[in-house]
């Protein structure tokens, strides 16, 4: 080809012009890797040093999704709830040890009648933050308004033992017989039968009493769902305003009965996800992180600088997989027990350090009667499951496969491990990927699905919450069963029935451990581990502590103000040259 | 004209009507709205209660038609429900009713109050980022044609087309706000300069895809038509050059712009699903995953009907801003 001088003599100089501006980017690229800030490794502040406990400051907590209401006889999840928390009292709370504790009730209820009545005495001085005070007559009108039809509150089942509460719920009474208002301090409830999981229920969201003139003056402006938008409580901070999907801002509440330094303001921020409060946090722009980002929770595990502001702790809940006792195979118990032998969890571990431990029984590690050491525990044991194999006549393993149904990519990944372990066994497994819409759906119903992930997390913490809903052969129904591994055993049932009226906290606990013998032998579920849940807080946040009942519990926390911003140079010597 | 606009208006509400039937129907498919709204903690008890009060427990033809409102409302917590004279009312979209949410205690029509003018403000935000970065990336790539500067900007085109926000949205924030912190990590913020500052770097990620595209779509048509008589014949008169770029051969070249963002006006909403995820932006799309997932039936109606809307309101625009611009274009059927 021929080419003409001119472009000969250009051809060069486009070439220099290239390299040139190519050695400029890379001088310029070398610049920015070079000054690029970097993410601080430490707390980015320490707070003033201040010892005793003092009010003032604003403190900013975040979820990852919305805040439904702020009416309690709604509250159902968890972010609602911790909202309603700081918002609301009930007659009953629990410590951090979990144990029941008075709230709005000066003591604890006295029991009568074979633990079918219980009186409670409210405390002196509690107010509505209208400023009027909270009499037996409040928390009758709000129990009423929980039950009543016209409500509509998923709380309901919680209390229909209350004597007249399904006749009532129904609209064929006029009141509930069994809650008595005796003076304005005092009121009585009246059960159809002794039931001590009744305490747990008062203790719930759902009883937390509202003002009655502002509930009524509200749903006559606004409709029934106003109260949820403009909560007039008797907790430790009052409502300030709620931009929907965004944040919900309280402001503490002088009056309140149990005076402790507490911050002026509190922000609830909503739809922040687990990314972008974790930088938020890092940034020292969030107080306190709950589930951070799996990069971050790394991160801070690591991190020495960050060791005293973390806290990781097993949360009330429990996975497993869900084995269909009416459909072949696992209508045989040794089938079930060889799954649950053969299952290897500590590859679960692996999979995600420090965010779980391996389950072996139905009741989570801080839920009394659990016991590590239970003989029938489950856990992995090849030879045990071979055996079991062999007791149910299958010593080469099931001719057919089993399907396992999994609800996301998580449980795929899980299931692909217990594959390989299930193989080992003989059994062959199918996964079968479903929306968790289907799944709640499907396995309501009885024989549909074989085999599937499945859990519980706590409504109160009491074996009853755990083994009675799960197990029980009531919670069967041909639709929408809550046992849905529809697993029926009398001498449960038995079991079960006797230790939900005990009164005898010893004899109470000694028939759920029996019962908690007989699920973890009997394996309608194939335990798989209890997750672990990591809060880290400010160096300036104090006085919080992950609560076992409550999962974002900040009614004592205080600030150290004012904070102060730390170099991160201190932090140098501690990662090492 | 009018007679376009009419036809083209009852064609739209008959996709929007197989839509929503369809959307509809295929709810009842993917669940148990109740049961999946209720959770998985949910007692059997609550559950039939639910349906219960929400008419869940009617065939779901029927519901379809009460929702519709062309049949009395089954809706058991709606005011409609009972009539002062105690016959059943109406409480459909006829009736201009969206119903409640079942997961948010508070009226379809309040929660898409809430949210859709947070939308509004990243989508029109971001239209104007394309726009500007757009039209002028073009307008300098056409005039310095095929010279480095003109290279350079058709490789940021390819690039920002090529790359999705899900990927550039998370680096973005990692290094302006995070690092550099030169804007929020994510959120809407509390009064209205807040919003503004909060939705910059949301909208701008927005943007990217849609200014590569008129980058590219403006460099070609302006190419076009520089060659045309009668921008040559503006040249020879001795017209000055900015002078013929601007009053001659932009304004044709705009035309398939403006086509291009009637119809890019309901994907600014759906795309913004994804960036409002990234950037925690409390709007439209974060309600319609979160309807979805949580299957709240009366939402997800609601964001279906809105999205057909937009996209027939879209389209339509384009054809008579088309038409408008250009004398040459007839709008007829």
């Amino acid at each position: 080809m021929r080419s003409t001088p001119r472009t000969e003599r250009r051809r060069p100089t486009r070439w220099m012009t290239g390299a040139a501006a190519l050695v400029a980017a890379a001088l310029l690229l070398g610049w920015v890797i070079a000054n690029f800030p970097r993410a601080p490794i430490g707390p980015r502040y320490v707070g003033a040093g201040h010892q005793t406990p003092r009010s003032g400051g604003t403190f900013i907590f975040a979820a990852g999704s919305n805040i439904h209401t702020l009416d309690p006889h709604f509250a159902y999840d968890t972010l609602s709830t911790a909202a309603c928390r700081l918002l609301y009292d009930g007659l009953l709370d629990y410590d951090y040890d979990g144990n029941m504790i008075p709230g709005l009730a000066a003591e604890l209820p006295k029991m009568s009648d074979g633990g079918r009545s219980f009186r409670f005495t409210l405390r002196n001085g509690i107010k509505f933050h209208n400023g009027r005070e909270i009499t037996a007559e409040d928390i009758s009108w709000s129990l009423h308004r929980l039950l009543s039809e016209r409500i509509g509150s998923p709380g309901y089942p919680f209390f229909k033992s209350i004597q007249g509460a399904p006749a009532y719920h129904r609209g064929e009474a006029d009141r509930v017989e069994g809650i008595v208002v005796l003076d304005e301090k005092t009121i009585e409830f009246h059960l159809d039968e002794a039931d001590q999981t009744f305490l747990n229920a008062l203790a719930m969201p759902f009883s937390y009493p509202l003002a009655k003139e502002h509930v009524e003056k509200l749903e006559q402006a606004e409709g029934r769902d106003a109260v949820g938008r403009h909560p007039v409580g008797s907790g430790p901070f009052t409502f300030s305003r709620w931009e929907r999907g965004v944040q919900v801002e309280f402001e503490r509440f002088e009056e309140y009965w149990a005076p402790q330094a507490r911050p002026d303001r509190m922000i609830f921020l909503e739809n922040i996800s687990s990314d972008v409060a974790s930088a938020r946090f890092r940034n020292g722009d969030l107080d306190v992180v709950y589930r951070p980002s799996k990069v971050t929770r790394l991160f801070l595990r690591a991190s020495e600088a960050w060791a005293p502001y973390r806290a990781e702790s097993p949360s009330a809940s429990v996975f497993a997989l869900g084995l269909n006792c009416e459909l072949p195979p696992f209508d045989d118990v040794h089938v079930r027990r060889a799954v649950a032998f053969a299952l290897d969890r500590s590859k679960l571990e692996r999979l995600d350090p420090g965010q779980v431990i391996a389950a072996t029984q139905i009741l989570p590690p801080m839920l009394a009667p659990h016991d590590p050491e239970l003989p029938t525990r489950q856990g992995f044991d090849l030879e045990r499951a071979k055996e079991e194999m062999r007791l149910a006549g299958f010593p080469d393993g099931l001719i057919e496969p089993v399907t396992l149904w999994v609800r996301g990519e998580g449980e795929v990944r899980a299931a692909q491990l217990f594959q390989q372990d299930l193989k080992a066994i003989g059994i062959e497994i199918e996964l079968k990927m479903v929306s968790f819409a289907t799944y709640l759906k499907e396995t309501g119903r009885p024989r549909v699905a074989q085999a599937a992930f499945t859990g519980w997390h706590q409504d109160f913490p009491d074996p009853s919450n755990f083994m009675d809903i799960l197990f029980h052969s009531r919670s069967i129904h041909p639709e929408n069963s809550e046992n849905r591994s529809f697993y029926r055993n009398p001498k449960l049932d038995a079991i079960l029935d006797r230790a939900r009226p005990e009164i005898d906290r010893e004899a109470r606990l000694a028939l759920y451990a029996q019962a908690n013998a007989i699920l973890a032998d009997e394996a309608p579920w194939a335990f798989l581990y209890y997750p672990i849940d990591m809060f880290a807080w400010q160096p300036y946040v104090k006085g919080f502590r992950p609560h076992p009942v409550w999962l974002n519990e900040y009614r004592n926390v205080w600030l150290d103000l004012p904070r102060e911003r730390v170099s991160q140079s201190i932090y140098e010597q501690e990662t090492g040259p | 004209m009018i007679r376009f606009i009419l036809l083209r208006a009852m064609w739209g509400v008959l996709v929007i009507m197989s839509v929503v039937t369809l959307v509809f129907f295929l709810i009842f498919v993917a669940g148990d709205p109740a049961v999946t709204v209720l959770g998985p903690q949910a007692r059997a008890e609550q559950i039939a209660d639910f349906k219960a009060k929400k008419g869940l427990d009617q065939p779901v033809p029927a519901q379809f038609l009460s929702y519709l409102g062309v049949m009395p409302c089954v809706r058991k917590d709606s005011p409609k429900y009972e009539r002062d004279d105690g016959s059943r009312g109406f409480c459909g979209i006829l009736q201009g009713d969206l119903g409640e949410s079942y997961s948010h205690h508070e009226s379809v029509a309040a929660v898409i109050g809430h949210r859709l003018p947070r939308t509004l403000l990243l989508a029109s935000l971001a239209v104007l980022f394309e726009l500007i970065i757009g039209l002028s990336a073009g307008v300098i790539a056409a005039l310095r044609r095929n010279r480095w500067s003109d290279t350079l900007i058709m490789f940021a085109t390819f690039v920002g087309i090529s790359l999705p926000t899900y990927v550039t949205g998370p680096i973005s924030l990692l290094l302006f706000a995070f690092l550099l912190g030169w804007f929020p990590f994510g959120g809407y913020g509390v009064d209205p300069l807040d919003h503004l500052y909060h939705a910059l770097l949301p909208s701008l990620i927005l943007a990217v895809a849609g200014a590569a595209t008129y980058a590219r779509v403006m460099r070609g048509e302006l190419i076009e038509t520089l060659r045309h008589d009668h921008v040559r014949t503006a040249k020879a008169k001795g017209m000055p050059m900015s002078r013929v770029v601007i009053k001659h051969a932009i304004r044709n070249a705009l035309l398939p712009i403006v086509t291009l963002i009637g119809l890019s006006l309901p994907f600014l909403v759906g795309g913004a699903i994804i960036t409002e995820k990234i950037f925690a932006w409390p709007g439209l799309g974060l309600l319609t995953i979160e309807s979805i997932e949580s299957l709240d039936a009366p939402v997800i109606m609601a964001v279906v009907l809105m999205f057909g809307v937009a996209v027939q309101m879209g389209n339509l625009l384009a054809d008579i801003a088309v038409a408008a611009l250009d004398p040459r274009i007839r709008l007829e059927d």
